[in-house]
C-alpha cells in the first residue's frame, strides 16, 4: 500500500492532489427501503484488519512528508437491491476472511421483508470516507 | 443480479465539490467497469486514465463507454504499484476502493 502512495507521489504534478475512497471502517447496516424511507434491519459484522493496514499507510506516507492531509469527508453510500437472491449475491462476493457467514442477517432481512409491500427494495447503507491529500513537493531526492 | 450503487448521488456530489475538476488530467486507479469513471467524466476534466488490474473489468468498461466520452476516457489494464507514466503527469489521482 505504501509502495502504491508513493507510485501516486510521483506520478502527480507538483501540488497535485491524491483522493483516498473507500468504506470507512464502520459496520455497514442492511435494511428495507430506500432513501428517507430507509429502515435498518440488522448491522454486519466485517473484519476491518485491511482498511487497518490501509490507515496505516496513508499515515505512514503523512509522516514521510510525502502528502499532507487536505480534508476529511464521509457519507452514507447506499447499494440498492431488488431482490432477496440479489441481496444473498452480493453477500457471498465477500472474501469470506473480511466477511464470514451472514446467514443469519439474510434471514433476518427475509422474515423483515415478508411484512413488506411487494416490490420493497433492500438496501445496505454504509459509511465512505474521501481523504484528500496534496503532494509535498521537493520531499524526495 | 439487480444492484444499484449510490442511486442518490451521494458519492458524485461528495466528489464534486472537493476541487475543481475542468479542464485536470485524472488517474483513476481501480476503476472497476468504469462506474465512477463515467461520473467523474461529467465533471468535464481533459484526460481521465482509468486502471483496473482485472483485464476482464477493463474490457466491460470499454465496452461500456459512451461514444460522447472516448475521448477523454482511457481505460488500460494496470494497477497502483507500477504506473507507466513519467513523473508529474497528473493533476488528481483518485484511489478508488483499492487501498
Amino acid at each position: 500500500m505504501v509502495h502504491a502512495l508513493t507510485e501516486a507521489h510521483r506520478v502527480l504534478k507538483p501540488n497535485g492532489i491524491l483522493m483516498d475512497l473507500r468504506p470507512a471502517a464502520k459496520h455497514r447496516r442492511a435494511g428495507l427501503g430506500e432513501g428517507k424511507h430507509w429502515k435498518r434491519v440488522g448491522v454486519m459484522r466485517e473484519n476491518f484488519d485491511d482498511d487497518i493496514a490501509a490507515d496505516r499507510a496513508v499515515k505512514q506516507v503523512i509522516r514521510d512528508d510525502l502528502f499532507q492531509q487536505e480534508s476529511l469527508i464521509e457519507f452514507d453510500l447506499d447499494r440498492v437491491m431488488d431482490t432477496l437472491q440479489d441481496f444473498h449475491a452480493w453477500l457471498d462476493d465477500f472474501d469470506v476472511e473480511k466477511l464470514p457467514s451472514h446467514d443469519w442477517l439474510y434471514q433476518k432481512v427475509e422474515r423483515a421483508l415478508e411484512k413488506k409491500p411487494a416490490g420493497t427494495k433492500i438496501a445496505v447503507r454504509g459509511l465512505m470516507r474521501l481523504r484528500v491529500l496534496k503532494k509535498i513537493v521537493d520531499s524526495i531526492d | 443480479m439487480t444492484l444499484v450503487m449510490d442511486p442518490t448521488g451521494d458519492e458524485t456530489y461528495a466528489l464534486k465539490g472537493i476541487t475543481n475538476w475542468r479542464g485536470k488530467r485524472i488517474l483513476e486507479v481501480g476503476c472497476g467497469d468504469g462506474r465512477l469513471t463515467l461520473r467523474l467524466a461529467g465533471f468535464n476534466p481533459e484526460k481521465i486514465i482509468a486502471l483496473d488490474p482485472d483485464p476482464k473489468l477493463i474490457r466491460t468498461a470499454r465496452k461500456n463507454l459512451p461514444e460522447k466520452y472516448k475521448e477523454r476516457i482511457e481505460y488500460r489494464a494496470g494497477n497502483a504499484e507500477h504506473v507507466k507514466h513519467k513523473a508529474n503527469q497528473f493533476d488528481v489521482i483518485i484511489f478508488s476502493w483499492v487501498l
